[in-house]
């Protein structure tokens, strides 16, 4: 086991290479740079400010110059927000997105589960198709609708919940982006199950559990839950990761100070290290994420063992 | 005469489906008394299973019955919930067809058969884990002190079905009911579970319902036969009897299913069609950059010629390497060893030198069910390798073709528009057979071609395939784990056994006197002489 998760560890690194290699010279790409704005600056100010942060240089040189100061742990300074660095923005960022991510997929497994359970057992009747109706809903509309959606009818109609704003996380201000962020999740997570639960239910091993005399509530709570959850905790993270790419449009319709907020405006401003900064921040998250999901999937189906 | 243990009196079943009720058991009555087993036979579809899930009232909710079902007098389909619950797995035990996923994946095999114990007799830690442990000792698992924390993967099939007798015996069941238990086990796995029911029987005085298909089986182990029919009962009576003087035309065709002749041998200057010298397969294991891998060798060194219209039969179990070695043959897997097809060395021959020979030499696999696209109609099924081999054919010599084909086979030359699912496991096997024969080829593969067939289909498929040798000179590969089909069909048979030969020869001679301790046992096991002593 620890052996295999060294190994899983081991092969991040060329994953995460080819992430950043491949959105630094992307990045690059696209026109403009951290110092165009509105006003245009005098011409021997920008040189500087270019040679200062090597602007000016080959972009091979940038790039070493980037990967050399990433293997020290060095993000490098924001352009944008010139008095911190990459390292300070994303400190302060990610934990309020943890947060709301957290409660997020939290609330998604809370009700999909449930939902999907209960629309498999009552397959074909009105409480199944209610459910996948609504859910099939949720699948379909996408999340920056449904947030201003919620902002406005519990926002400002209702007026019962902030519209936006953080406020140290405090549950008024986070109900609405939690709720936005997980419509989706919850939907997809709620449809994975059903269908999973339809096929266990119908597998051998849960007539096996029915000749044994066992009530129906003991069948499905020993024999059939269990075995339908594995496809959804392999679907865990994805699902994480979709959760913090949606989070990039949920903090910025609800104005969260998290990291997501951070990386689309670090875009819009071709703050380099910024964008650079979340990207790593990002991609070493999933690629942990996903390591997670495998190791709890083992723990779940003893015919996974990972012993090499 | 004692009150019976188990009544079915008139029972119907009807399953209501989106296109009108379709009727699955009609007007069906028979008795079971204490220590007693009767067989219920039939083929796929006849109504036997579906008539004892309705005796432990686990029927899909779509099923309509009627009649009555009694257990010492009471009458099941009458019955609340909560009572089933309380004769099932307590009074009325089943094991089924399925011993790979009929547990729990999840589950120590302790907990699932523990669960039993808790729900009927209230059993719990320690107690319970000693009756599961002697259980286990009963049915015949080696180690049962370390078996009992084992996840069923960590079982083979025939263990697996011993877990599940002893599951279905932890409460000391008035009666066992048996669908299929042995079909899908070797037969020397087979001949094992059959007699370990036989003496549990023995021992606890308990009734067995027996569902199978197979008449060997029934004969060695049943006192009294059912014979289901499409959804009727068409014949019971006393074992012996009954195969003594079948009454009804559906049970004497059944016993005459056996399959049965032989094959005409062929003379002794027939040329050698395919040769193959020190063939070896190997998986790798696991595999490692810098490490050198390990390997499993399925097949070691086997020596193999056959001549221009034989039959050469391999048999062995579930392992043996069988299915392997027909496949290197055919370099449809890497092997090593020299292996000639009529005047072409055969091994050392790529993907697309090996092309123009794939014409002359031919598969039909063992899943009628699986081996043939669901999306493409007969016809195209059939006429797909004149596609790619007999480029020079119009569309309509192209059709011509695959209507010969598909009569040579005896099917409907109108059949080709149809698609796979509107027949059966028969008529696929046909079509299978036809998609072979369309390329004219001299040599076939034939890869467990009747193993999942029911016995009377079986017999005329075998019948086909030896017309078809006798018309065309076709020369036959033939894999199977059946010794009486082998026996039916080749000249010569290898015994395999972990990818070696144990013994080789003459069909007859190694029929009538095998030498070797494996075949010998190979042959108690499948003619079942063992279940009979």
């Amino acid at each position: 086991m620890l052996r295999y998760t060294l190994k899983r560890l081991l092969m991040a690194v060329p994953t995460l290479l080819i992430v950043i290699t491949l959105s630094f010279f992307l990045m690059h790409l696209a026109p403009g740079g951290p110092f165009d704005g509105e006003r245009q600056l005098p011409a021997e100010i920008e040189a500087n400010l270019l040679a200062t942060y090597h602007l000016d240089d080959p972009i091979w040189k940038q790039y070493l110059i980037y990967m050399g100061n990433l293997l020290q742990g060095d993000l490098g300074p924001s352009f944008k927000y010139k008095d911190f660095t990459v390292t300070e923005l994303v400190a302060q960022g990610f934990p309020v997105s943890l947060e709301l991510g957290f409660w997020a997929i939290g609330l998604a497994l809370l009700i999909g589960l449930p939902l999907g359970i209960i629309a498999a057992l009552k397959r074909n009747s009105t409480v199944d198709y209610l459910v996948m109706g609504t859910a099939l809903a949720g699948v379909a509309i996408p999340n920056f609708v449904i947030a201003p959606l919620l902002a406005l009818v519990f926002g400002v109609f209702l007026a019962w919940l902030p519209v936006g704003g953080w406020n140290d996380g405090a549950w008024p201000n986070l109900v609405l982006p939690v709720v936005a962020l997980s419509i989706q999740q919850i939907a997809y997570i709620a449809r994975m199950m059903r269908a999973s639960m339809i096929e266990v239910l119908g597998s051998h091993f849960i007539r096996t559990a029915r000749a044994k005399g066992l009530t129906e509530t003991e069948v499905i709570r020993r024999h059939a839950i269990r075995p339908a959850m594995l496809p959804v905790v392999s679907y865990l993270g994805p699902a994480i990761a979709g959760i913090i790419t949606g989070s990039v449009v949920i903090e910025q319709i609800f104005g969260i100070p998290g990291i997501g907020r951070y990386f689309v405006q670090a875009a819009l401003n071709r703050d380099y290290t910024l964008v650079m900064g979340t990207v790593v921040f990002y991609g070493a998250l999933i690629v942990l994420l996903n390591l997670i999901v495998d190791l709890i999937y083992s723990a779940l189906d003893p015919q996974i063992r990972y012993d090499d | 005469m004692p009150k019976p243990l188990l009544e079915i009196d008139r029972l119907g079943v009807d399953f209501d489906l989106p296109g009108g009720a379709v009727t699955a058991v009609k007007d069906v009555s028979f008795r079971i008394h204490a220590g007693e087993t009767l067989a219920l036979v039939g083929e796929s579809g006849s109504g036997k299973s579906v008539s004892s899930t309705a005796a432990m009232g686990l029927l899909p909710e779509l099923a309509r019955t009627h009649g009555a079902i009694r257990f010492e007098g009471e009458d099941l389909l009458a019955a609340t919930p909560k009572r089933l619950r309380r004769l099932r797995g307590n009074d009325i035990a089943m094991i089924f067809q399925e011993p790979m996923t009929s547990l729990n994946p999840l589950h120590r095999i302790g907990r699932q058969i523990g669960e039993v114990l808790e729900r009927h007799r209230g059993l719990k830690g320690r107690a319970a884990r000693a009756r599961v442990r002697e259980l286990l000792e009963r049915v015949g698992i080696p180690e049962p002190e370390r078996r009992i924390d084992s996840y069923p993967y960590e079982l083979s099939g025939g263990q697996r079905q011993r877990v599940m007798i002893a599951m279905a015996l932890a409460c000391e069941p008035k009666l066992l009911i048996a669908d299929e238990p042995t079909t899908a086990l070797d037969v020397t796995v087979q001949a094992q579970i059959l007699a370990l029911l036989k003496d549990l029987q023995r021992r606890d005085g308990m009734a067995i319902l027996f569902i199978t298909h197979d008449l060997g089986i029934v004969r060695h182990f049943a006192d009294r036969v059912c014979v289901m029919r499409q959804g009727e009962l068409v014949e019971h009576g006393e074992t012996a009897a009954l195969f003594a003087a079948p009454r009804h035309a559906y049970t004497r065709m059944l016993i005459d299913a056996e399959p049965r002749g032989r094959k005409a041998p062929v003379t002794a200057d027939a040329p050698l069609l395919l040769e193959a010298r020190d063939v070896r397969v190997r998986f790798s294991l696991n595999k490692r950059l810098f490490r050198p891998s390990t390997y499993f060798e399925a097949v070691r060194g086997i020596d193999l010629s056959i001549r221009r219209g034989q039959t050469v039969g391999i048999v062995g179990e579930s392992g043996s390497g069988k299915s392997t070695l027909g496949r290197a043959l055919l370099r449809l897997l890497d092997s090593r060893g020299d292996i000639r097809f009529d005047d072409t060395a055969l091994d050392g021959l790529n993907a697309s030198a090996m092309r123009p020979l794939r014409s002359r030499i031919q598969v039909v696999f063992q899943d009628p069910f699986g081996s043939l696209s669901p999306r493409l109609t007969v016809g195209e099924i059939v006429g797909e390798g004149l596609k790619v081999h007999a480029l020079e054919l119009s569309a309509r010599e192209r059709d011509a073709r695959v209507q010969e084909a598909l009569r040579e086979v005896a099917l409907d030359p109108a059949m080709r528009r149809r698609y796979p699912h509107e027949f059966s496991g028969g008529q696929r096997q046909r079509i299978a057979i036809a998609r072979a024969l369309v390329l004219k080829p001299e040599f076939l593969l034939l890869d467990e071609p009747t193993s999942a067939l029911d016995r009377s289909v079986q017999a005329t498929v075998i019948e086909l395939l030896r017309d078809l040798q006798a018309r065309h000179g076709l020369t036959y590969l033939f894999i199977s784990h059946d010794l009486a089909v082998v026996r039916a069909l080749a000249d010569t048979v290898l015994v395999m056994k972990q990818g070696e030969v144990v013994e080789q020869g003459d069909t007859e001679t190694l029929f009538e006197t095998p030498r070797e301790a494996y075949t010998r046992e190979l042959m108690r096991a499948a003619f079942l002489e063992e279940a009979a002593a």
